[in-house]
């Protein structure tokens, strides 16, 4: 049995080491195209041509719920500055209305949001939105827009005010899904982000409801 | 076989290393799910980075680098190409791990704590987590796939060499 441990990439052996370079290159190609054919078949694949950023929407990302202790830096490019803050500036500069905490409220209780004229769009995934939404929320990932476009597109373009959420605090998804939909053709007029996010409106003890739209499930705020 | 080693030795350093490539392609394995299973999220993280502008190759990168350490972990868990698996494994370690430290460094400075107490979600599919133990981490990965270089540890491998070398 001959050895081929460290011996064989020593000077003298060169070639082992060429051998060695070529395996890597064949990983690299065969790696990637499975990479490539695993993305496409996985359900939970992204689409490689979609821009999830539309106009360059901020970094201030957040996969986590913002609940998190001061000193926890998770996702934020500048931690020492309010992120909220920064969400309302870059709200601005794209030309979309920040709404607070009571005027989210004001509209949840406007008799045009039984009627459908007033909507609320959740921003968030399926999960955090079956865990628990503003009732009578639809649910709008927008980086899955193609699953929900059909019933929310109908629906907003027949409101007259629409109020997109998503965690609060850093989260941008928000900002993401009112572009999207302002992209496919929403007056921008109409197109309000709640900073506070659901975050707030739990901590408030407003209502909220679980499960899928309407669904008539009320969850305890508190918990 | 005869190298100069005591038999046992040679036993003892083979074992080590299937078990240091077993435990390599575990983590590749579990990290890589990890982010596959939620390809938004890690795209999220990524783009923080601001490695590129194209969104065409951030989406790629996202889609993509998760399904590549699964691979990479597969291979090394099946005894497959461990070599050029672990070479690659290591060209991918370097870099991450200096971006890595250099986001650190970008966060430590704007808040003005000590380097260790920076703690962060790096995208690297173990979530937040405090900067030096990242840093340790990454460098026991990196020595590992380092010594698979070495050619050590064949035994329980499906095809160790996938290339066999004429020359030898």
């Amino acid at each position: 049995m001959k050895d081929d441990s460290i011996q064989s990439l020593a000077p003298g052996r060169q070639p082992a080491v060429k051998w060695v370079l070529l395996e890597a290159v064949l990983v690299v190609v065969f790696g990637a195209l499975f990479a490539v054919a695993a993305n496409r078949v996985s359900p939970r694949g992204l689409a490689l041509t979609r821009n999830f950023f539309p106009e360059g929407t901020g970094r201030l990302v957040s996969a986590t719920p913002p609940a998190a202790p001061a000193h926890d830096v998770t996702n934020t490019h500048f931690p020492a500055i309010d992120p909220a803050q920064i969400v309302a500036a870059k709200l601005r500069e794209k030309g979309l209305q920040l709404i607070d905490r009571s005027q989210a409220v004001q509209l949840f209780h406007d008799p045009r949001f039984q009627q459908n004229t007033v909507v609320f769009v959740d921003a968030r995934d399926e999960q955090h939105y079956r865990e628990g939404h503003i009732p009578g929320a639809y649910e709008f990932d927008p980086y899955r827009p193609e699953k929900y476009f059909d019933a929310v597109l109908p629906v907003c373009k027949a409101a007259e005010q629409i109020v997109v959420y998503c965690n609060g605090g850093d989260c941008d998804d928000s900002e993401t899904a009112a572009l999207l939909l302002r992209d496919v053709g929403i007056a921008n007029q109409k197109l309000v982000v709640y900073g506070g996010g659901i975050t707030e409106w739990t901590t408030d003890g407003l209502p909220v409801e679980t499960g899928g739209r309407n669904s008539a499930n009320p969850r305890n705020p508190g918990k | 076989m005869n190298t100069g080693q005591p038999n046992w030795k040679r036993i003892a350093l083979n074992l080590s290393t299937v078990l240091m490539r077993w435990l390599l392609g575990a983590v590749f394995l579990y990290t890589g799910l990890s982010k596959a299973l939620h390809p938004v999220d890690f795209l999220k993280l990524v783009r923080q980075y601001d490695l590129v502008q194209s969104y065409w190759l951030l989406n790629s990168i996202a889609a993509g680098l998760p399904w590549f350490e699964i691979f990479c972990g597969l291979l090394l868990l099946a005894g497959v190409a461990v070599r050029g698996a672990a070479l690659t494994l290591l060209l991918m370690l370097v870099p991450l791990t200096v971006l890595v430290h250099h986001r650190a460094l970008a966060i430590q400075s704007a808040l003005g704590i000590a380097f260790c107490a920076v703690k962060f979600d790096c995208g690297c599919g173990t979530g937040v987590v405090f900067i030096c133990h990242k840093l340790l981490e990454n460098f026991l990965l990196i020595l590992m796939s380092g010594w698979l270089l070495t050619g050590y540890g064949r035994q329980c491998s499906l095809r160790f060499d996938l290339i066999k070398s004429n020359s030898r």
